[in-house]
């Protein structure tokens, strides 16, 4: 029956649906480009969802573990292969989303009688030069698009929308410490992670059923202030735990891969998150 | 396979092929002109090489690096046919990194050892025509006995363990002697030496075999070329600075100043 054209477009809606609502209880994940290189940062349970990819390639994932270990493991692949083939220098990030990740993601989502990937995908490719630090995210229908600065996956675009007008709201990070950076990527995540909440309650459902477009709820409403967002980080960690990893440009050796052991990572934490609550 | 995180399997999945002989000269030797050496001391390990790379009689480079870091821990000095020895050294590194990224997390000092003998191994047709001999010497930090190793190889991946010390290469007989010497009779064993007599020892050594072997470069004061100096810890693997071996040089290992 999906032969005509009409069903098909009618299944694939459908497949955009489904995939919607498997993301919604996901964890965003924040990437953002510091003074010494980037760091990228999500909240997990269990499975961690950032990967060390290549020497200077991170990947951070929302979805599926077996479909994200899937993906993961063709990167590693392409990556290591290309890399040794070629040379390090020519496993890049663009190539990798353009001939590795898309059209994989692509044929699955369009396949309607097999399963699509559960995936969101964020790379980031730390740079030679600080302006050549990459961001690239997917979509789980294979739309990819690259960044500068900072990039984040969340469950749909409004609350991605939500994260860009956070983050633009605040003041340049270029040049901010590791700490700075901490604390601005665990309040875009809160940002994100408060608006796939709400999105998910029954009140929101009700007044805006199911807004994709950016502008008309990006816009409806105001941001929580950083208190708020801090708060909410704060009772997540409490069960969940934190997760950062780092590309370091002064980094020792050719791999500038760092995953961030938990003590370190509370040292970095604003005290409005590591404190216990004041009474 | 990929979920198994081995990067030689995958390669050779893909049509690569390591270590193909190649059929040489009647009567050609084994062409090991180097000199390396790796011995124990206070704090770790130390690798040293000398830099000259020869064709027969002629000196082809001066700034040939020997001791090559393949992760943050391990350290392989290469003596034999450089063709070959860089390229496993290539393969080493990605194995090592590809395990790692896969498996999330680091491969064991044991299965580093089992790569190294793996790929000596897969490498004996060409060694035995003569055209890829590989002799090397590998070293590490061992973080679940918490000490910096020494194992040495033959040319056909049978591995054994240096408690001491190991050498490769032409210039290694003279050495060998030399160690045997200072480490039994000298003032104290290499393993206690703290890290500025250990450099210098090995700056000795590597003088020492420059003056017998004509395939092993010495330092060329002129050029500002000394051998590769290295230290294996257990913060990791750090080269000593041309600046430190510099004045080690004239201060300890020239005489009449």
């Amino acid at each position: 029956m999906y032969e005509e054209p009409y069903r098909w477009i009618e299944a694939v809606g459908n497949r955009r649906q489904y995939l919607d609502e498997q993301f919604a209880k996901g964890s965003p994940v924040v990437a953002l480009a510091y003074a010494d290189g980037i760091l990228m940062l999500t909240v997990s349970r269990g499975t961690p969802k950032l990967y060390e990819i290549y020497d200077r390639i991170a990947l951070g994932g929302m979805g599926h573990p077996a479909d994200l270990e899937k993906l993961r493991f063709s990167l590693l692949e392409m990556a290591h292969v290309e890399g040794f083939n070629r040379s390090p220098s020519d496993v890049t990030g663009a190539r990798l989303m353009k001939y590795g990740l898309a059209p994989t993601i692509k044929q699955a989502f369009e396949e309607i009688y097999k399963a699509p990937f559960i995936a969101k995908i964020l790379l980031a490719e730390l740079g030679v030069k600080p302006e050549r630090d990459l961001f690239l995210s997917i979509n789980y229908d294979g739309n990819f698009e690259e960044s500068l600065g900072w990039a984040a996956l969340g469950a749909t675009s409004s609350v991605q929308g939500r994260m860009r007008r956070y983050v633009e709201s605040q003041p340049a990070f270029a040049q901010a410490s590791l700490a700075q950076a901490v604390e601005l990527a665990l309040c875009t995540w809160a940002v994100g992670s408060l608006a796939q909440a709400a999105s998910e309650s029954p009140a929101a459902e009700s007044s805006s059923p199911r807004v994709s477009d950016e502008q008309t709820e990006g816009d409806g409403s105001s941001l929580p202030d950083k208190a708020a967002l801090l708060a909410h980080v704060r009772q997540t960690v409490a069960e969940k735990s934190l997760e950062c990893v780092l590309l370091e440009r002064r980094g020792p050796g050719s791999a500038k891969y760092r995953a961030l052991r938990p003590a370190e990572l509370g040292g970095l934490l604003p005290p409005a998150v590591s404190e216990p609550a004041a009474t | 396979m990929g979920m198994q995180g081995d990067f030689f399997q995958l390669l050779k999945e893909q049509g690569y092929q390591f270590g193909n002989p190649v059929a040489a000269a009647a009567g050609m030797e084994v062409p090991t002109a180097t000199t390396i050496l790796a011995l124990k001391y206070r704090d770790g390990v130390l690798v040293a090489g000398d830099r000259r790379a020869t064709a027969g009689n002629m000196v082809m480079y001066d700034r040939t690096d020997k001791v090559l870091e393949i992760d943050r821990y391990s350290v392989m000095a290469i003596a034999g046919v450089p063709a070959t020895a860089y390229e496993m050294v290539r393969v080493l590194e990605h194995s090592f990194k590809y395990y790692r990224r896969t498996q999330l997390q680091e491969l064991s000092f044991e299965g580093k050892l089992r790569a190294v003998s793996k790929l000596l191994k897969e490498n004996v047709p060409a060694a035995l025509a003569g055209t890829g001999a590989v002799v090397p010497v590998f070293a590490g930090y061992d973080h679940e006995q918490e000490s910096a190793k020494i194992y040495f190889y033959d040319i056909l991946g049978a591995e054994f363990e240096a408690v001491e010390y190991a050498v490769s290469g032409s210039g290694s007989p003279t050495i060998r002697g030399i160690l045997h010497y200072v480490n039994t009779w000298g003032p104290q064993p290499l393993a206690t030496l703290p890290e500025e007599q250990a450099t210098i020892q090995a700056l000795r050594l590597l003088s020492s075999a420059a003056e017998f072997d004509s395939a092993t470069g010495g330092v060329n004061r002129e050029l500002n070329l000394y051998p590769v100096v290295k230290l294996i810890k257990a913060s990791g693997v750090q080269t000593i600075p041309d600046a430190d071996l510099k004045r080690l040089h004239e201060s300890e290992v020239l005489r009449g100043r």
